[in-house]
């Protein structure tokens, strides 16, 4: 299709990949930094899990462990499930609305090279002397004690990590909003581009907030000021609030977009529109709004009048709502759809699946009573491995694999690809379904020990197992993606048949997408499957 | 799209500045961890002395590229808005952090009130920012009116108007510091200190933004699209951070000192 000949972007040199602002290449390297660090998060995990497979302490020190949860907490949760979904946003988002690329290029890479300093503050932890152990909430008083590491560290990681996200989201809002195509209305947008606005809008919002909660976290400890110094009539519950108030939004500033991606396979895969689809928007909308008046049931035990918890208790049950809207609906995308059982779609099957689970246990979760009784134990680790581990991740594998063909120009192995999802299922559901058991059975979350009850020992062991199994299925599904980069065969140019405008540049696009600027008839929409095959009949 | 030619040669998918200014950045940390945790002062005073060199190699390079390429849209007042609403956010944790000690330390806090807080200094700086408000009002008007030395004669006066205040300011801090108020007395001094802070940290940006802003009215580039949305934007943000001013002194200094 392109008239002029190109370089395709993989056969670039390293001065071309560190001072290009192409947002293509960015989320290439965004991708490649987050998934790198992934991996170190899922070595720390199998660290914490064979340490947890016999009581008693056999290969860590106890700092040693409160280390790898931090390294763990930290890693999975900014460079994994916030960071992965930059480079989704940023390689895919100009190409769904018909853009040449984002509307600040150099901001964008300025982005990226943030993000970059925040990753080399965080290798740096691994220094001796250097270590942070205050875990990924950093609570004062604890973070504040010099057993718990340098709070530095972890205050400027998030700083930096902040000042990305900030721009990042910014950058993509102004496109999104100002640089779509004619045709791509806002009413015609991908559901992609309408969680990834949402996701954004919650970032601007609620970035700032970390960042002065840790700032002050850092004044207190280099400066000596009162921010949580009960004595000078500061307050540790400040911390919280603050710390809450970004992070229980940012949960789905990590589930919103794979809920995108979701709707983007689920559409595809059943050939149908999505059913439902101005609930769907309504619902994304309504739990980016929700989501910032529910962050106190993090804090049920933290000391507070009852009618606050039964007040952010019904907000928290009602976010329910919105979310099921957003289930339901793609189950009734299927009813009646032409559907292809393909890998992409299988990861996807499987992530709605899991995060039926995690979103059911969420529910009792919101409720004081329940929540007090098994606050801090490994049953709230299961419900949010399973929401954000799992769904989150087979969600973001699902679009690795959907968009592989258009990310490389090839196709990966589908054998390869369908035996790692089998492995991810059987170790993570074996894993992560027990830890609800030992975690209602009484076993708190953050402890390296614990007593040697019969039963303890043997849910302790199949979860190792398990963990051990959902690695092996991770590690082969990343192994697919980066061999088939070289031995994959040549992917046809729009090999799932969708009308969506990324498919319709050529695979991998050129550098600057659009030979013009595209003009999208009325009867475009990204779900109108009807219109591709007439442009077939028509060529 | 008369560019769009040029786009296919692949020109315009790479510039030479972000990279130094995200490495300034990285190091900037570094050099504050290399002095507070690796207790090595001359390896901090290094990092941030090549920071340094970077930042200002890195935003020269970009902003003289930003007026000599087709990279750019034009979109900088929408994404200056939405950048002032993440600002809202950061001054108000701090906000938050005042209003809670405020209300839980209400009978101690009389006992916080350092003797030389008074409020005609704050008046006296109110003032300033109002007349600064005024004046870049004027430098926008003037600049769309076509008349740039004007326009840039209005801008210098508000750069004045801001260092003044900015000198004023800490004059002040100084007295109150030595009169023993300090940044780690008390939950006031805390909130006090950071608030007023972080408000005057943006007046220097401010004032940075402005010299950019001289330089292009000045040199002509200013009839630009580019130069257009770029003075639009930073008198959105001097607008802001009066305003915010207006909170941080009626908080940090009237709320803050009524016993």
């Amino acid at each position: 299709m392109a008239a002029v000949s190109y370089k395709p972007y993989f056969s670039a040199g390293l001065k071309e990949w560190i001072f290009t602002t192409d947002h293509k290449k960015i989320g290439i390297m965004y991708g490649v930094t987050s998934l790198l660090f992934f991996l170190i998060a899922g070595l720390s995990a199998l660290a914490i899990r064979m340490e947890l497979y016999q009581p008693g302490l056999q290969y860590m020190s106890e700092d040693a462990y409160n280390q790898a949860l931090t390294v763990h907490g930290v890693l999975m949760q900014f460079w994994w499930a916030v960071g992965i979904w930059s480079s989704f946003g940023n390689y895919l988002l100009p190409l769904m609305i018909g853009a040449r690329d984002v509307a600040f290029p150099r901001l964008n890479a300025l982005s990226y090279w943030l993000f970059f300093a925040a990753s080399v503050l965080a290798l740096l932890t691994f220094l001796p002397g250097s270590q942070i152990r205050m875990m990924w909430t950093g609570y004062p008083p604890f973070s504040l004690n010099d057993n718990a590491g340098p709070v530095a560290f972890y205050a400027l990681i998030i700083h930096l990590l902040g000042a990305s996200s900030l721009a990042g989201a910014v950058n993509l809002v102004v496109t999104n909003l100002t640089m779509r195509a004619p045709g791509v209305t806002m009413k015609k947008m991908n559901l992609f581009l309408h969680s990834f606005l949402a996701m954004n809008v919650i970032q601007i919002l609620g970035v700032p907030a970390l960042a002065g909660a840790v700032t002050m976290l850092l004044m207190d400890k280099y400066f000596q000021t009162a921010f949580f110094d009960p004595a000078r009539g500061g307050d540790p519950l400040l911390y919280q609030n603050l710390f809450w108030f970004y992070s229980h939004p940012v949960v789905y500033v990590m589930i919103l977009p794979a809920f995108g991606v979701i709707s983007e396979i689920i559409a595809t895969f059943s050939r149908r529109e999505l059913f439902g689809r101005t609930s769907m928007i309504v619902a994304i909308w309504g739990i980016a709004i929700l989501g910032f008046m529910v962050w106190v049931h993090h804090m049920f035990t933290s000391g507070m009048p009852d009618w606050i918890r039964i007040l952010f208790s019904y907000t928290t049950v009602l976010i329910g709502v919105p979310t099921g809207i957003k289930i339901f609906n793609w189950i009734f995308t299927l009813y009646k759809g032409s559907i292809r059982f393909t890998t992409p779609m299988l990861y996807t099957l499987s992530a709605i699946f899991m995060f039926l689970i995690g979103g059911l246990t969420g529910i009792p979760l919101g409720l004081p009573a329940f929540d007090i009784a098994v606050h801090d134990s490994h049953f709230v680790v299961a419900h949010f491995h399973y929401v954000l581990g799992m769904a989150l991740t087979l969600a973001a594998f699902g679009g690795f694999h959907y968009w592989y063909p258009k990310f490389t120009g090839r196709m990966y192995s589908e054998l390869w690809a369908k035996i790692a999802l089998v492995l991810i299922m059987i170790g993570s559901n074996l894993f992560y379904f027990l830890q609800f058991i030992v975690g209602l059975e009484g076993m708190p979350r953050r402890y390296a020990d614990y007593p040697a009850i019969d039963s303890w020992v043997r849910l302790h062991e199949l979860q190792t197992i398990g963990a051990m199994i959902l690695g092996a299925g991770v590690a082969i599904a990343v192994m697919n993606l980066l061999l088939s980069t070289k031995l994959g065969k040549k992917a046809e140019e729009n090999p799932w048949q969708s009308p969506s405008l990324e498919w319709l540049v050529p695979s991998p696009p050129p550098p600057h997408n659009f030979d013009k600027t595209p003009h999208m008839p009325e009867d475009w929409d990204p779900y109108n499957y009807e219109w591709l095959e007439k442009q077939h009949k028509r060529q | 799209m008369a560019q769009h030619e040029v786009h296919h040669l692949g020109e315009h998918e790479y510039s030479y500045w972000p990279l130094p200014v995200g490495l300034s950045v990285l190091l900037l940390p570094i050099s504050f961890i290399a002095l507070m945790v690796w207790q090595k002062p001359m390896l901090a005073l290094v990092f941030g002395g090549v920071s340094l060199v970077l930042l200002l190699l890195g935003t020269v390079g970009w902003i003289n590229e930003f007026f000599s390429k087709g990279h750019e849209e034009g979109l900088g007042l929408p994404a200056m808005m939405f950048f002032i609403v993440s600002e809202v956010v950061i001054f108000g944790t701090m906000f938050v952090g005042f209003y809670m000690a405020r209300v839980s330390q209400a009978e101690v806090w009389s006992q916080w009130v350092p003797k030389g807080m008074n409020l005609t200094i704050p008046l006296i700086l109110t003032f300033i920012l109002w007349a600064s408000s005024a004046t870049i009002a004027f430098a926008e008007k003037f600049f769309e009116m076509g008349r740039n030395t004007l326009s840039a004669l209005f801008v210098l006066l508000t750069i004045v108007l801001g260092t003044a205040f900015m000198v004023i300011h800490i004059m002040e801090w100084l007295h109150l510091w030595h009169a023993g108020f300090t940044l780690s007395s008390n939950m006031y001094g805390t909130s006090f200190y950071m608030l007023t802070g972080i408000h005057t940290s943006h007046i220097v940006v401010g004032i940075l933004t402005m010299i950019v802003a001289l330089y292009i009215l000045l040199a002509g580039k200013a009839n630009q699209h580019k130069g257009h949305t770029y003075i639009k934007a930073i008198t959105l943000y001097w607008h802001f951070v009066d305003i915010m001013w207006l909170l941080v002194a009626s908080s940090a200094y009237l709320i803050g000192s009524l016993a």
